[in-house]
């Protein structure tokens, strides 16, 4: 079970750096991370687009194991900025988290 | 009897016969058949060349009667009834034998027992011809006027382009206001606004002279045929109005899907459906409220009475998309964020439908906030209250059959269209009812507005679920199918109907309870009362011909006689080898 966390959400929106909007889920960054990580891009939009502020910071080792290889973003057929998302959601952790301070 | 003179065409159909059916075989076989005086192959039957050597030889040889042996008269009946007038021919002693889609398509897999069959079709529709009678078609004068059944946005339309073409119109409304559903709905996808729509439609209806509307009305009666009709109108005050048409264009609309109690929590306040939802937005331009609060989170469940499981709980699935409600609901969606841009909405789908143009409006959706989440059929969202708390439960996007739970204070459901219960109206016109219980066209792509009641024609959603500019372009159709019928001036109708021997009739009325078309009547001749057919309405579907228990009635061109000696003709080897 998982709760939508539309405060979550609305942090999330507030923000200009980060938009999955246009995400629609069809697989094509998972089919092609050379890191096969455990977590990845289409399923992560999907926490963030749900309001999962839990699922999010449960995954942040995997966050933090991205390359930023932009091979993904390269190959996302609906132009989403993966790379600027993923760091935007690696600053909401360190933030959130670590408490470090933003930038 | 002086025998007949009957000429015989074989069809290669460039090799769709012959490669299966050994044509020249046929031929001898059959050129010996009493009235048969020549009998020819050809390479293309319909070809300009063979129709002028049939021509030639119908008049050189003087023939009363052919038999063209190729494809299915679905193809070239017209053709050859053509050919015939043109050689001088009665059509009607023309006999097509399908030997193509019902012999060389159907058994290639033996060209012995093709061939073999090939001469039995040949020869039963030479027994045909053998018998075949001149017969004529009966004109009937056209009333160059068009009753509209429905005032909402397909019946206004049609309305209006029948008065653009110069016929007059009456339109039948059973409500109180025209416009249907349209009226009640503001914005709706692409664009446009559709109270605004019907206003405008309904301001020119107005000021056309040759329109008149009636509101608060019902069709209550239809008599003749197509082209000439007497129809009987019930109006406000309870009396009756008789008009002449020429032609009758049914555009009734739809119901909205109305939900179970408990189909996903419907009867809970927070849950309402997608008109329901359009109509608050309608009235009201601000923020979407319900009861004075301000909705800020809202799960949209599609599908819901549209594409149901066949093995549903619901006594007769809906088995069909409804079309419209994918578009309209994240249309509506749009609406919502743009008037409260903070709002949290959640598409909970099946298969997202925004074809053609509308797909744009997804995308703007989903741009905007709107968050789509995919649901399999067999494991569909839930509503529940959990600690005072609404939520909807859906499966499908998260690891292991993890539901995700949304808080939500509405819940929209995506309802779909429904056929309109509306007996009477199918029970007056004798309409044609489909297995999803919308009314039925002759044809879904040819034939899209006629229904098998000629002059009876079919628009907008009362056939089916449509968008609205479907439903109108529907009804433009129906509008240049009626216009085209009642223009010409007359109609002619095919003698294949049926006959009643009024020495034999006791007039039992069995027939008459047989036939779907009212075609039958009492009458008296020389002070008997025997069944008389009503030419015009009479289609010869031959219901009433087994019922008949004094075989007093045949069908022209389908009599016992003919029939008979086509099975004799058939089935000759058998006969004989006993």
């Amino acid at each position: 079970m998982a709760r939508v966390n539309s405060e979550f959400i609305d942090e999330i929106r507030q923000s200009d750096s980060f938009d999955a909007s246009a995400c629609m889920h069809c697989g094509q960054c998972t089919a092609i991370c050379p890191m096969g990580l455990d977590l990845l891009p289409r399923r992560l939009f999907f926490y963030v687009g749900a309001g999962l502020e839990d699922k999010v910071i449960e995954n942040r080792e995997t966050i933090f194991s991205c390359l930023l290889c932009k091979l993904c973003e390269e190959n996302c057929p609906r132009g989403v900025n993966i790379a600027d998302d993923v760091r935007f959601l690696r600053n909401y952790i360190n933030r959130k988290v670590h408490k470090l301070a933003r930038n | 009897m002086k025998e007949r003179r009957i000429g015989v065409f074989i069809c290669h159909c460039g090799g769709n016969i012959s490669d299966y059916v050994e044509v020249e075989k046929v031929r001898k076989e059959i050129e010996n058949e009493p009235g048969v005086v020549l009998a020819r192959t050809q390479m293309f039957s319909c070809s300009d060349a063979a129709q002028e050597e049939m021509i030639s030889d119908i008049q050189n040889e003087n023939l009363d009667g052919i038999v063209v042996a190729s494809c299915s008269p679905k193809l070239h009946l017209h053709t050859f009834r053509a050919m015939s007038v043109r050689a001088g021919l009665n059509p009607y002693q023309y006999v097509q034998s399908n030997i193509r889609e019902q012999c060389s398509w159907a058994h290639r897999d033996s060209k012995p027992f093709a061939s073999d069959k090939a001469v039995r079709l040949v020869r039963a529709g030479i027994a045909k011809a053998r018998l075949s009678a001149a017969l004529t078609t009966m004109r009937v004068e056209t009333t160059p006027k068009v009753l509209v059944v429905g005032a909402g946005v397909a019946g206004l339309s049609a309305a209006l382009a029948l008065s653009d073409i110069g016929l007059p119109v009456f339109v039948v409304e059973k409500a109180e206001e025209v416009g249907g559903w349209t009226r009640k709905w503001g914005d709706m996808f692409p664009h446009g606004n559709g109270s605004n729509l019907i206003g405008e439609l309904h301001e020119k209806v107005k000021q056309r002279e040759d329109i008149t509307l009636f509101t608060q009305a019902e069709l209550v009666e239809k008599n003749g045929s197509m082209g000439s009709f007497t129809v009987k109108v019930q109006v406000e005050d309870g009396s009756t109005v008789s008009l002449e048409v020429g032609a009758i264009i049914v555009a009734t609309g739809f119901d909205t899907y109305q939900p179970e109690d408990g189909e996903f929590g419907h009867g809970h306040e927070c849950v309402v459906t997608l008109p329901e939802v359009k109509e608050l937005l309608a009235k009201d331009d601000g923020s979407l409220t319900v009861d004075g609060r301000r909705v800020e989170n809202i799960a949209y469940i599609y599908c819901v009475g549209s594409r149901q499981p066949e093995d549903s709980a619901a006594e007769s699935p809906n088995l069909y998309c409804s079309r419209y409600c994918c578009s309209a609901a994240v249309h509506t969606a749009i609406q919502v964020q743009d008037r409260n841009p903070g709002v949290h909405q959640f598409h909970l789908y099946r298969d997202m439908r925004t074809y053609g143009k509308n797909e744009i409006l997804y995308e703007e959706a989903s741009r905007k906030g709107s968050m789509f989440i995919r649901f399999e059929a067999e494991d569909p969202p839930e509503f529940v209250i959990d600690e005072g708390l609404p939520l909807v439960k859906v499966n499908g996007q998260l690891d292991e059959g993890e539901e995700l739970e949304i808080p939500v204070d509405l819940v929209v459901l995506v309802t779909g269209m429904v056929p309109r219960q509306n007996s009477k109206l199918a029970d007056v016109l004798k309409l044609p009812i489909g297995m999803d219980g919308f009314f039925n066209e002759i044809h879904p792509k040819l034939r899209p507005v006629e229904t098998v009641i000629d002059g009876v024609f079919i628009s907008g959603t009362c056939q089916g679920p449509k968008t609205l500019a479907e439903s109108v372009a529907s009804s433009l159709s129906a509008v240049s199918k009626s216009a085209g019928l009642v223009k010409k001036g007359y109609v002619d109708l095919e003698p294949y109907i049926a006959a009643i021997d009024s020495d034999r009739c006791l007039w039992c009325g069995e027939c008459q309870a047989a036939c779907p078309y009212g075609a039958i009547e009492k009458d008296t001749v020389n002070g008997k009362e025997v069944a008389r057919i009503i030419s015009s309405l009479c289609k010869g579907g031959g219901a009433c011909v087994p019922v008949c228990p004094e075989s007093a009635i045949e069908v022209k061109g389908y009599s016992d006689a003919e029939v008979g000696a086509i099975i004799d003709a058939l089935v000759e080897e058998a006969v004989l080898a006993k």
